[in-house]
């Protein structure tokens, strides 16, 4: 099976501070979480505008667990490695392909997702339900960019068994921990797994990558 | 090359926390790509980490360059030996004339057969200079913290810390099994709401001076928070006791609220030169730690011939208040001619300067010119620090000279000029 290629014009992404606790909830049994600090594990948001791939031009949305990597001699370090636990789209075929395809526990329904870069330096991504209800709106704040190459860890699971999912990403990144994000998570079904309050409302850190691609290689079954 | 093969990456892609996390079923599964990339990184800037020095940590010292082998003569800007305590003669002649009393080491535990007459003589003393009834003496700093937070709370217990606490703080929560939480670094506010969820007995951990950005904590509004909730409050004062203060007690005492916070943790490597940590307290405090610090009781004692040094550094420090002095005003002048040169320090408020670079890619760079120039003194880079958040740290001593200081001035502005850092 060949590589699939999805490329963007942004991805948006803050790490943020949230109970282990919470995170040991979401995460299936083969899987540990990464700590921050001993007892605090790390919730990551990512908005995607995707605007080139076999289902068209998309928005999408991952709520992820950062967990450990799985390290083999010989191949690649990965720089680090998540559990999505909730994925959600602006349109049914995205939705379909990557259920199809990646295993990816996702959202049922369509959402809204819209991208505010009107202020310099700064990228707001906004999601809502079709009917309009607010379910988080994630800001993120740019450092410098440069071009990178970076091997991640996508960990899956269902009914079906356990996956692994390897995925370069490439473009221009800007990474920092200055603190300048923000979420907001609202009270929706979208946001059931998560203990809110008890979200850090301020990333430690933010990553923000622009025009760039993101590669998948042929899914692993563990 | 980087680790494994990555073709187009190099060292500085990766940093000592992608080695800490790894899934897989062998241990040694990170060692591999670990080592690849140390050994890359140790030429162009790690090698600058555990240069050996060749002599005592005094302000000027000759360093063994780990890149070219070559010995350097450099001004000390490194050590934390804060009044120049460690090499006075009447330390050195207290510690020769024990050893020839008493031999190298205590060869025991405190409370079997390692404690000796000089260690009750020093602790005396100690907990006197504190204003306390008792003290209990750890072999480290480190083990202080572990063995102090790990013998006094428990499962179902709360420790609350704050967010930049040191290693050891974070090492005895997680010994004590307590449910651990962190509050934002010197914030009241966070602290209150997280000491709203906290069950169990409850504790705050703070430290007197932050060693990465040399700020002091905001103790008046923690202690307030903290006592609201009925959680006691530890300050570790590894960088601060024998500085801060009337009587060089430490920030609870600068504060004027040297009863007020329940717990008083301090070192002797830094201020005094030495080596150990101590909690000082009231008797009943010293006597349950005494019997359940195990970091304490499962170590050997601290060797009579250190301790022997201690008590004369402690006498030193009671005797000279004038040391504090030329420390502070060595400080103040530090800080008026980094500001003259656009040196950025952060948010230092104390003897532990940070000379911020903010720029992960060259703050080894720096370094090392720095280094070639004649300063000795340690970048420190995420993950110690946030990421753009690298620096040079610097440890300014009593025994300074202006001199020393001003070289040390011209040095970094001129080198940080030249890299683009500052104006």
């Amino acid at each position: 099976m060949p590589v699939t290629i999805y490329g963007y014009r942004d991805a948006m992404s803050a790490f943020f501070e949230f109970p282990t606790e919470n995170a040991r909830e979401i995460l299936p049994d083969h899987l540990e979480p990464v700590e921050v600090h001993h007892g605090t594990s790390i919730f990551a948001m990512t908005a995607f505008d995707f605007n080139e791939s076999s289902v068209g031009e998309y928005g999408e949305v991952v709520m992820a667990v950062i967990v450990s990597p799985l390290v083999k001699p010989g191949e690649r370090l990965p720089k680090s490695a998540m559990y999505p636990y909730l994925v959600a789209t602006t349109t049914k075929a995205a939705r379909d392909h990557a259920i199809e395809r990646w295993h990816l526990p996702h959202f049922m329904e369509d959402i809204k997702l819209d991208f505010d870069r009107s202020t310099p330096n700064v990228g707001v991504a906004r999601v809502s339900d079709m009917a309009g209800a607010p379910i988080a709106e994630l800001k993120v704040a740019a450092h410098s960019f440069a071009p990178v190459n970076h091997l991640y860890q996508s960990f899956m699971a269902d009914d079906s068994g356990k996956y692994l999912a390897s995925i370069v990403m490439e473009g221009e990144q800007s990474e920092h921990e200055d603190e300048k994000g923000s979420i907001v998570l609202h009270d929706h079904a979208f946001n059931k797994a998560l203990s809110i309050e008890d979200v850090y409302a301020t990333p430690f850190r933010e990553l923000w990558m622009r025009n760039g691609r993101q590669t998948f290689d042929p899914l692993k079954t563990l | 090359m980087p680790p494994e093969t990555n073709p187009g990456s190099n060292f500085a892609e990766y940093d000592y926390s992608n080695f800490y996390y790894g899934a897989g079923d062998d241990p040694m599964n990170l060692l591999g790509p670990f080592s690849e990339w140390y050994r890359e990184a140790l030429p162009n800037g790690y090698y600058l980490y555990s240069e050996p020095l060749q002599g005592a940590p005094e302000t000027r010292v000759h360093v063994r360059n780990r890149k070219t082998g070559r010995i350097h003569d450099l001004i000390n800007l490194a050590s934390y030996n804060y009044l120049g305590i460690s090499y006075r003669p009447e330390v050195k002649e207290a510690a020769i004339k024990a050893v020839e009393k008493y031999g190298l080491g205590a060869s025991g535990s405190p409370i079997l057969s390692g404690t000796f007459d000089i260690h009750e003589e020093f602790n005396a003393e100690l907990a006197r200079f504190k204003g306390k009834e008792a003290v209990v003496v750890f072999p480290t700093g480190y083990s202080a913290n572990v063995g102090f937070i790990s013998g006094l709370m428990r499962a179902g217990d709360s420790i609350i810390l704050d967010q930049y606490s040191h290693a050891s703080v974070v090492d005895g929560a997680i010994l004590a099994k307590s449910n651990t939480v962190f509050f934002r670094h010197n914030n009241p506010l966070d602290l209150e709401r997280k000491l709203g969820k906290a069950k169990g007995k409850k504790l705050v951990v703070v430290e007197g001076v932050y060693s990465m950005d040399g700020d002091i904590c905001t103790l008046p509004e923690l202690l307030e928070v903290a006592k609201r909730h009925g959680a006691r409050i530890l300050i570790d004062e590894a960088h601060s006791t024998f500085l801060f203060g009337q009587n060089g007690r430490g920030v609870a005492e600068h504060f004027g609220l040297d009863d007020e916070v329940d717990f008083h943790l301090g070192t002797f490597s830094k201020s005094l030169g030495g080596q150990g940590g101590f909690v000082a307290g009231s008797r009943k405090l010293v006597d349950y730690i005494n019997a359940f610090g195990r970091s304490r009781f499962f170590s050997c004692n601290l060797s009579p011939v250190l301790v022997a040094g201690l008590l004369a550094g402690l006498r030193i420090v009671q005797k000279e208040p004038e040391l504090r002095q030329k420390l502070w005003s060595n400080v103040a002048f530090l800080r008026r001619r980094f500001a003259e040169e656009g040196v950025d320090i952060g948010k230092s408020n104390s003897q532990v300067m940070p000379v911020m670079v903010n720029n992960d890619a060259r703050v080894f760079a720096v370094a090392e010119k720095i280094q070639d120039r004649g300063l000795f003194l340690q970048p420190v880079t995420y993950p110690a620090v946030p990421k753009h958040k690298s620096r040079l740290r610097i440890s300014v001593s009593a025994a300074h000279t202006e001199a020393d200081l001003e070289t040390a001035v011209r040095v970094i502005a001129s080198v940080l000029r030249e890299e683009g850092v500052c104006q």
